[in-house]
């Protein structure tokens, strides 16, 4: 109630905000058996600052530095242009060596902001996925479990 | 309809008036449906807070009680932060007089504060908070731990004014003067 009323054109960042889980979503899918992809699903209205996004895996390592895409430029008042994302990301993350059938744990590090005027502290979410067997189809995408429920939910 | 009847859609239109006058009211008032309303509760666990400045030196935030205290969570990495806080040094310098004392509590690295606060002639505390100061913003109804996030404390201790996203300066004037 207060928050539909309440909300007036004072409020900053507008009368609703998204958890930071929710406004950047991440998700990891093994799509074989030395192949992780994984994802942001960024909500209309946020972005991800590419330089600020780091990822990294255990046990196993990374053939290489992950390659991110080169984002969209954003020339800011503070920073000059620096890098963003929004919309859906994707990184592809090859290991060193194929680990059929073992638990890999994707570890994510982000921060990002939205358009209404706020930013979110940097966040990191670990998620583990089963790398699949040789020949197997990869098994579906694995979202990273909200921390905190929305207090509008 | 029946005497409970009666009762009841009483009940109903009373409490939509209150709902709808308590909306106003914050819409008046500027309140930010953002955070939870946390006016005129008892802010003494903020000002019971100490925190290391860029240097090292503890700083508790109740040699601050009396004044009406405006204390800002924010970072370098933040750009709506970056972009208030020169409004807040101008404040700070005007008002600074006459009771008004901001805090700083950035949730960033020490070097990285020095350098912010030297470009900007921060006239007031920066303090050190780390992503503890993330969750003592959420203890005073920042509910999504963003930033910049800012409290108002009035001369008695009690929570003036939370808002999350910038608060700009002819409404953080009419805060302050009314509290002074």
């Amino acid at each position: 109630m207060i928050a539909a009323l309440g909300a007036g054109d004072t409020a900053a960042a507008g009368p609703k905000l998204l958890e930071p889980e929710r406004a950047f979503a991440f998700s990891v899918q093994a799509l074989d058996e030395r192949t992780i992809e994984a994802r942001f699903a960024i909500a209309n209205g946020y972005y991800l600052y590419r330089e600020k996004l780091h990822f990294s895996i255990e046990p196993a390592t990374l053939a290489a530095m992950p390659t991110l895409p080169p984002g969209t430029i954003k020339d800011d008042e503070f920073f000059g242009k620096v890098a963003t994302y929004r919309g859906q990301l994707a990184v592809r993350l090859a290991l060193a060596q194929p680990a059929p059938g073992t638990n890999v744990t994707v570890r994510a590090e982000s921060q990002g902001c939205a358009d209404a005027g706020v930013c979110y502290p940097p966040q990191v979410q670990n998620i583990t996925v089963k790398m699949p067997l040789p020949g197997r189809p990869p098994e579906a995408p694995i979202a990273a479990t909200p921390t905190r429920k929305s207090w509008f939910n | 309809m029946t005497t409970r009847q009666v009762r009841w859609a009483l009940l109903c239109a009373v409490a939509g008036f209150v709902a709808l006058a308590a909306g106003i009211y914050a819409g008046i008032d500027g309140r930010d449906s953002l955070t939870v309303d946390m006016r005129g509760k008892d802010a003494a666990a903020l000002l019971g807070v100490s925190l290391p400045d860029t240097k090292g030196k503890e700083t508790p935030l109740a040699q601050w009680k009396g004044k009406v205290v405006v204390v800002n969570f924010w970072a370098t990495w933040c750009v709506p932060c970056r972009e208030e806080m020169p409004e807040f040094v101008v404040t700070q310098r005007e008002l600074g007089g006459r009771g008004v004392q901001f805090v700083g509590i950035a949730i960033d690295q020490p070097d990285k504060i020095d350098a912010f606060a030297a470009e900007l002639n921060l006239n007031y505390p920066a303090l050190v908070g780390g992503f503890g100061a993330i969750e003592l913003s959420k203890t005073l109804g920042n509910r999504y731990g963003a930033l910049p996030f800012t409290v108002i404390v009035d001369r008695a201790g009690r929570v003036a004014h939370t808002q999350l996203g910038r608060l700009k300066e002819p409404q953080l004037r009419t805060i302050l003067t009314h509290l002074l």
